[in-house]
């Protein structure tokens, strides 16, 4: 106490100092690396753009770790969650990630949101040998050279992408179009369901507008001279609202797909039930139906956990399960154990607790999550993401299936 | 820890650069400039094309970043002749953005939003001392010479005339110093050395994005700025280390006092740098370490004569 009174005397100067002192004393409780408790770092958007989506990401992780900890953590070892706020920025990022790994010594970084952010820890957890989990859903993330340290919870942009594609094919499409605003990712849509078309000899045609007009004929006119039985909308709630009124008006009969972020609740608002009656809308989605999700809902006492916090839960619960695995609480050997706890066969399991205690019987066990069943392919991508189909039926969004 | 300080040391001398860029244009020319992050990026994303791309050694890479940053510099110091103060804020505020908003939608030049991953470093990059002290080093060495550069340029004629554009552009043109001559240059040599800050946090952390060059990092250098102390280098550079002090510790208080969440923890914590850094304006407006008036020599009284 001493040092804070002493701060108010001696002068902002000294004070920074004192500070730094602080945090040095603070951390000293972690420097057990193979008695004391294990530290696992979250690293999730408290505050910026990401922060609906943060808090409640860091809350399902310390849900884990406390039902772990109750049950008596993991190697006879207590789990302590240390939490770092990624400011949804890189650079700030960066000395968050840097604090959890060199001052806490955690083990594990768990839950970069936005790509940007997961792109900059990515190396910094490589090169430290620390585990990392993200969301992230850039493409590029997964191909650096992360030697195995980096996993995804997301779906990648082409992997949402060709769910797109496949629900349009599906839909038996004889010509499909697409439009869309202008994104990092509006490219990589095109090239996907392109491509998927091409293999199926249909039609495709795509264009790409500025999501900022306030109308959209020459756009929709154009689009609709394709003469597209099945027509794609990559926009969000703004454009998309002006764009379907159009194509409304221009009389056209064919089918529609947008995405979750533009085609939902607040796309009825604003536009009239006959021009979305019958859109179709495809979000990447927690596995609903899944034993994980619906313990995870009641761990956490909220009835419809979203996507992210889903991905958060099963993150820290294979990273548990891992070190259990490997007998050792480590980047290295997290990194190697992944895979076996969470693919593979085995006794199926949806939660760390349990899966602790069977591999404490030598079982093995096949993590499925609340987010998915939770199979990465080499480079640590999830192979088996899930999406929720849904369709606009008499001016409501209802549930066509979860896949 | 050790590793963590050695690693804040090295982000305290990149913004270290920036406030010096800063308060050469700013603190000593009175050209404000909030596109400073546009700089910075202009540098970072010079140096890592030309050093992944073209292979080029790390150190003309550099060289680069700071030539560009010149160049952008004097172009829109050009663009901006009859603008001052918040006109020119504006104006600059809208140069970061647009430089932002292009590094993100060309996607054949800049990977777009994705970024440029695995950034070269001019030593072999591991995780230790190995490579996080020799860095250090560089950069305070980097830090070291524009620190006395523009120190030497502050005390030089040339120093004073800038100083004197900042007081009064009329009267220093009255006096016949071609004033367009003296803020193009400064103006170039202060985003010189923003690019340089900018290549060498690419070369650093081994990744950049547009997201890295976002407004806050310009707010976080005007702050730095006015609380090390504006027109004086050093100022400048103890600001950059006192505000990542502050970021950083900011980091271990929260935790201390009990009964928060962690979503009212991250709040505390932008909150407790607010506070600090009002009450450091409070209590010294000038900053830490102000600008030193030179006084006049006493002219002599009639009476003494």
């Amino acid at each position: 106490m001493s040092d804070k009174l002493r701060i108010s005397r001696r002068g902002l100067l000294q004070g920074a100092g004192a500070l730094s002192l602080a945090g040095l004393a603070h951390p000293l409780t972690a420097w057990a690396q193979a008695t004391g408790p294990i530290v696992i770092g979250t690293l999730t958007p408290q505050t910026g753009a990401g922060s609906i989506y943060g808090p409640g990401m860091r809350d399902a992780m310390a849900a884990v770790a406390k039902e772990v900890n109750a049950a008596g953590g993991v190697l006879g070892r207590q789990i302590r969650l240390v939490s770092e706020d990624d400011q949804t920025n890189p650079e700030a990022t960066v000395r968050a990630a840097r604090k959890l790994i060199d001052v806490d010594k955690a083990v594990a970084v768990l839950g970069p949101w936005a790509s940007s952010v997961a792109a900059a820890v990515a190396p910094v957890c490589w090169e430290s040998k620390t585990f990392c989990a993200i969301v992230g859903s850039a493409d590029s993330i997964t191909k650096l050279p992360h030697q195995g340290f980096l996993v995804r919870t997301q779906p990648n942009i082409s992997a949402q992408a060709a769910r797109f594609g496949k629900l349009a094919i599906d839909q038996g499409a004889k010509s499909i179009y697409f439009m869309g605003p202008q994104t990092p990712f509006t490219q990589i849509y095109i090239d996907v369901v392109a491509a998927m078309a091409k293999a199926k000899n249909i039609p495709f045609a795509s264009e790409i507008y500025d999501g900022a007009k306030t109308s959209y004929r020459t756009e929709v006119e154009k689009a609709l001279r394709a003469k597209p039985d099945v027509i794609l909308l990559g926009g969000f709630v703004n454009d998309n609202a002006i764009v379907l009124r159009e194509i409304f008006r221009a009389g056209y009969k064919g089918k529609l797909i947008g995405f979750g972020t533009g085609v939902n609740t607040k796309l009825l608002e604003s536009v009239p039930p006959e021009a979305v009656e019958g859109v179709f809308a495809v979000t990447p989605s927690p596995a609903l139906d899944s034993k994980a999700y619906q313990r995870f809902a009641k761990l956490i006492g909220n009835a419809n956990p979203g996507p992210f916090e889903s991905q958060a839960y099963d993150m820290i619960n294979i990273t548990l399960l891992a070190i259990a695995q490997a007998k050792q609480a480590t980047g290295p050997a997290i990194r190697d154990a992944v895979r076996q706890v969470s693919q593979g066969g085995g006794t199926v399991v949806d939660n760390a607790v349990d899966g602790i205690k069977l591999i404490s019987e030598g079982k093995k066990v096949n993590y499925d999550g609340a987010s998915g069943s939770l199979e990465f392919d080499a480079v640590g991508d999830i192979v088996d993401a899930k999406f929720k189909i849904e369709q606009v039926k008499g001016g409501k969004l209802s549930t066509l299936e979860i896949s | 820890m050790d590793q963590y300080l050695i690693a804040m040391g090295t982000f305290a001398c990149i913004y270290g650069l920036m406030t010096i860029s800063l308060n050469l244009s700013w603190g000593i020319t009175g050209m404000v400039n909030l596109g400073i992050a546009g700089f910075f990026g202009i540098g970072a994303y010079t140096s890592a094309l030309l050093t992944t791309g073209l292979h080029w050694p790390v150190a003309l890479g550099i060289v680069a970043a700071m030539v560009a940053g010149a160049v952008a510099g004097a172009g829109l110091t050009f663009a901006t002749l009859r603008l001052r103060d918040d006109y020119l804020a504006i104006v600059t505020l809208g140069f970061a953005e647009i430089v932002r908003l292009v590094i993100m939608n060309e996607l054949w030049l800049t990977n777009g939003s994705d970024g440029i991953s695995g950034i070269p470093a001019p030593f072999p990059r591991t995780y230790g001392y190995a490579f996080a002290l020799p860095f250090l080093g560089l950069m305070l060495m980097v830090l070291g010479v524009c620190y006395l550069l523009s120190t030497r340029l502050l005390h030089s004629p040339y120093g004073r005339v800038l100083r004197a554009i900042r007081d009064d552009n009329e009267v220093t043109a009255v006096a016949g110093k071609d004033v367009v001559r003296f803020k193009l240059k400064t103006f170039a040599l202060s985003t010189a050395i923003a690019g340089a800050a900018g290549a060498l946090y690419g070369h650093y952390t081994s990744f950049i994005a547009p997201d890295v060059f976002a407004p806050l990092l310009t707010i976080y250098i005007f702050l730095a700025l006015t609380i090390g102390g504006t027109g004086n280098a050093r100022g400048a550079v103890l600001g950059a280390f006192i505000l990542i002090a502050i970021l950083e510790s900011s980091r271990f208080f929260p935790h201390l006092m009990p009964g928060f969440s962690a979503v009212q923890h991250a709040a505390l914590r932008e909150m407790l740098v607010a506070v600090v850094f009002v009450v450091c304006l409070m209590f010294r407006p000038d900053g830490l370490l102000p600008e030193r008036r030179v006084k006049r020599t006493e002219t002599p009284r009639a009476g003494d004569a």
